[in-house]
């Protein structure tokens, strides 16, 4: 099984490598059948990385430790039901993961490409073949993960043991999807370029909707990420501006300023060059997330998948980027935009304006996780870049996106004028200014918060302005209020489903603005049977349970809960000790409401009894977690397919504002 | 009068919104009432060092035995009635300025924190001198005339200038404009795409007499 899984690999490699060089030269010398037949080799790709794949799950599942990996990365210890998806937790069985995510999005791409974009997709196939072909060779090379020992040990290694949690099963997976698939709407407009086709918007819908795909799965990832350093990394927060984080943070930022610009090449056939150098950033910035995360030169506290590879990483970084810059260099001219931007007061600029800002966070985040590096090479002597300096230097530019995403959707495209622009702000304003003394009325003292909760409330504003607005027009039209909002909805999918988006944008903010500005913590230490309050809530320890296990201790600390008298429940909060790795994970018994979380965690249990907790009271971080639902729920609607007209109307009647997937 | 109620109804929402925020950030405020100034002193320190053995990490968040330590050490200090900057001060002469979670505000790390700004000042200057240009530039030569290309009829601008209308989409209006501009392919067939012509044919018998792409649009 392993060998036929190496057997994979290495013909993986030659097919990626025929259909990398046939695809290009068959493009270049107009040879059709040569790029047909890269086409279908590429098509195989993802087959054989799927027949490693499992090849190495099934040496996992089955604990076959004369294969290097499985030994490196579990042991007889492990959770049957986490060989099953301990393959993508080291290096070297990433790579393969990431290698088969990339394939697999790849072809689709190419099959639902090839029939639209029968220029570009033989470059966008060779761009695509060969980035999958780096990752290909530095497994059979460096980091093989079907690798066999000499011998077979006894038991493996085991894994860290933070890993061992239910969102093992889907952050990394998707985090690394995420990442991976910047690479597709990276290869069709790289592809578009080379073909000479950036000039034309063809290639744009098929970017935006590869562009919203890999936002989607970015964002899941970070989102499911957050969530699983709330629920088990213990010490309250979701979020540390961590070198790892940075690093998924920062191809997301550039994604969302991608998905957005896209819509001015889409609707204006304006910013060519610009969504070029964008999805040029957005991939560079996705191979420095690898890159860091492989062995960069930052310190991290999650650098699962740390190998001495780093160097490959940052060479094939700076290769793309310099290859790219070349080529959109090269292609300059054909990118000229075909309209003029009519007024400053503009969606257009808008848009612009945001992606600057987008652009300029993920720079003062780039910035700050490098310049430890930096400041040692420039002698400045070891540095440390954290939490405090990102929460000053890029909050308030997220507060300002927040409050743009309030007035940009509202502005018209082409131009405005002042009278309609007054009009058209005048109620998120007032939402804002109402909120505003509302925040103030009850209490809130620090001007910061109050400014943070009234750009949310411009942003809820204005979209609950035009949902309603569009909902009563066609309420008077004669359809019933529920009827008419969803038409209204169903009536304009990417723009609607763009307001979903910025819906749980909101959400998201309330839940990080509140928890950042009012959470509340202590330490508290506790003896069976005490009690102790904090806010409304009154917790009285009932005693601790000490279950060990071969590999760890667990210590499981009870709590009866009420909160303003009332018995809320019995929380139970968890601590392990994983003496093999000298890590200990704990586990907060969290009781979530919209209101606020009440989380506790066991800091340490002492011998005599007595043990010390962390009590926090988080406000609204449910609505972080809330706001993942609702954004696939807006992306998914955006995307969703318009039918295709039939017969083929005259232009100026197609109706609806996507272009249908395949038009 | 309906404009009367909208805004009410907005207002309304609005004021919901406004009072859920302010209800939990009232909970919490009463909640932060309990906790004694010295403990808020201690966390907010603790929050900007690093715990020394697990980097990136605050000795706040740490689970580590020498952030538990070391936050024993702060507590004592203030207890003590050292200053913040003292407290941070004795660390730093143990663990070297590392131990702070953000760059000296002086020396190589001024650069740190002067960057970001800076580089927020010039986007906004590319911003503003991007605009101006796009305002100014000739629309390309491939272009033709770029008004009925990309949707500059005047129905559109009736329908997207008055943004009121709320579904009567300004945006179904712009894609007119949109499918006008995708028409481009044939009108403007440069001496590349006539040279291509052959190539096109091909690709397209390759495929299998799938739709001609001119038909797609």
């Amino acid at each position: 099984m392993v060998e036929t899984g190496q057997i994979a690999l290495a013909i993986a490699l030659i097919v990626t490598g025929y259909a990398a060089i046939a695809s290009f030269v068959g493009a270049w010398r107009r040879v059709p059948e040569l790029t047909a037949s890269a086409r279908y080799g590429f098509y195989c790709a993802p087959a054989l990385l799927l027949v490693s794949t499992c090849a190495l799950i099934y040496a996992f599942v089955t604990r076959d430790f004369s294969v290097r990996y499985v030994a490196e990365n579990s042991s007889i210890a492990m959770p049957h039901i986490y060989t099953w998806v301990a393959f993508y937790a080291g290096n070297a069985g990433s790579l393969l993961y990431l290698a088969l995510v990339l394939a697999a999005a790849s072809a689709i791409a190419a099959l639902t490409m090839r029939r639209r974009l029968p220029h570009t997709t033989p470059y966008a196939i060779g761009v695509m073949a060969l980035i999958l072909l780096f990752f290909i060779a530095i497994m059979l090379f460096f980091a093989n993960p079907l690798e066999r020992l000499s011998f077979t040990p006894p038991d493996g290694q085991g894994i860290n043991p933070l890993l061992i949690h239910f969102g093992m099963f889907i952050h990394p997976p998707l985090q690394m999807a995420g990442l991976a698939l910047v690479a597709a709407p990276f290869s069709v407009a790289m592809g578009a370029l080379l073909a000479r086709r950036g000039g034309r918007d063809e290639w744009v819908d098929v970017g935006r909707l590869w562009g919203m795909i890999s936002w989607l799965v970015l964002t899941m990832g970070l989102m499911l990420g957050s969530w699983w350093a709330y629920t088990i990394l213990g010490w309250g927060g979701y979020w540390a501006w961590d070198p790892v984080e940075n690093s998924a943070l920062m191809p997301w930022l550039a994604m969302t300023a991608f998905v957005h610009s896209i819509m001015v090449q889409k609707r204006r056939g304006m910013f060519r060059m610009w969504n070029m150098a964008l999805i040029i950033v957005a991939f560079t910035l996705a191979q420095m997330g690898m890159f860091i995360n492989r062995g960069g030169p930052v310190p991290s506290v999650h650098s699962f998948a740390q190998s001495a590879m780093g160097w490959l990483f940052l060479a094939f970084m700076v290769g793309t980027l310099i290859i790219s810059a070349a080529v959109f260099v090269w292609r300059y001219e054909s990118l000229r935009s075909s309209a003029r931007l009519e007024a400053f007061a503009s969606r257009e600029a808008a848009f612009l304006g945001q992606n600057i800002l987008f652009l300029a966070v993920a720079f003062a985040t780039l910035w700050g996780t490098i310049f430890p590096v930096f400041s040692e090479a420039a002698d400045g002597g070891a540095v440390t870049v954290g939490q405090p300096f990102f929460n000053l230097v890029n909050g308030p530019m997220l507060l300002a996106l927040v409050a743009l995403m309030g007035v940009g959707p509202l502005l018209p495209w082409r131009r405005s004028t002042g009278r309609s622009l007054l009009r058209a702000l005048l109620v998120p304003a007032a939402a804002a200014l109402a909120t505003a003394i509302v925040v103030i009325a009850v209490g809130v003292d620090r001007p910061v918060a109050v400014v943070a909760f009234a750009c949310v409330a411009l942003a809820v504003g204005g979209i609950a302005h035009e949902w309603l607005r569009g909902t009563r027009a066609r309420h008077r039209r004669g359809e019933s209020y529920p009827a008419a909002f969803l038409n209204l909805l169903n009536g304009n999918r990417p723009r609607y489903g763009g307001y979903i988006v910025h819906l749980g944008i909101s959400m998201l903010a309330i839940g990080a603005i509140a928890s950042s500005f009012f959470s509340v913590q202590r330490d508290i230490a506790m003896r069976p049977g005490e009690v102790a309050t904090l806010g409304a809530y009154t917790f009285q320890y009932i005693g601790a349970r000490h279950i060990n296990r071969p590999d760890s201790a667990h210590s499981i600390a009870a709590f009866d809960v009420y909160k303003d008298a009332d018995f809320v429940g019995r929380m139970e909060a968890r601590r392990a000790f994983y003496p093999e790795f000298r890590i200990a994970s704990t586990q907060g018994a969290i009781r979530s409401t919209p209101m606020e979380d009440f989380y506790i965690v066991p800091s340490e249990f002492g011998d005599d009894g007595q043990a010390v907790f962390r009590v926090l009271i988080n406000p609204m971080v449910w609505w972080m977690w809330a706001s993942g639902p609702v954004m696939a729920l807006g992306i998914v609607a955006g995307l969703w397919p318009h039918r295709q007209p039939s017969p083929a109307p005259s232009p100026a009647r197609v109706p609806g504002g996507a272009q249908p997937m395949r038009a | 009068m309906a404009r009367l109620g909208r805004m009410g109804r907005i207002g309304w929402a609005a004021l919901a919104l406004a009072a859920c925020t302010a209800l939990a950030a009232s909970g919490c405020a009463d909640a932060r009432a309990d906790v004694p100034d010295a403990e808020l002193r201690a966390q907010a320190l603790n929050q900007t060092l690093m715990c020394p053995i697990c980097p990136g990490e605050s000795i706040d968040q740490s689970q580590n035995a020498l952030a538990a330590q070391m936050r024993g050490i702060v507590d004592e200090k203030i207890a003590e009635g050292w200053s913040d900057s003292d407290i941070r001060g004795f660390f730093v002469e143990r663990y070297g300025p590392a131990v702070l979670l953000e760059p000296p505000r002086e020396g190589v790390g001024l650069a740190a924190w002067l960057l970001p700004p800076i580089a927020v000042a010039l986007a906004a200057a590319a911003w503003v001198m991007a605009l101006r240009r796009m305002r100014r530039a000739a629309p390309a030569p491939d272009g033709g005339d770029p008004a009925p290309q990309h949707g500059g009829s005047a129905g559109y601008d009736a329908g997207g200038g008055d943004n009121q209308c709320g579904d009567e989409g300004d945006d179904r209006r712009g894609d007119d404009g949109y499918e006008n501009g995708g028409g481009d392919d044939r009108d403007d067939a440069s001496d590349s795409d006539r040279e291509l012509q052959p190539y096109y044919a091909r690709i397209e018998a390759a495929l299998g007499g799938e739709p001609r792409e001119g038909d797609e649009r």
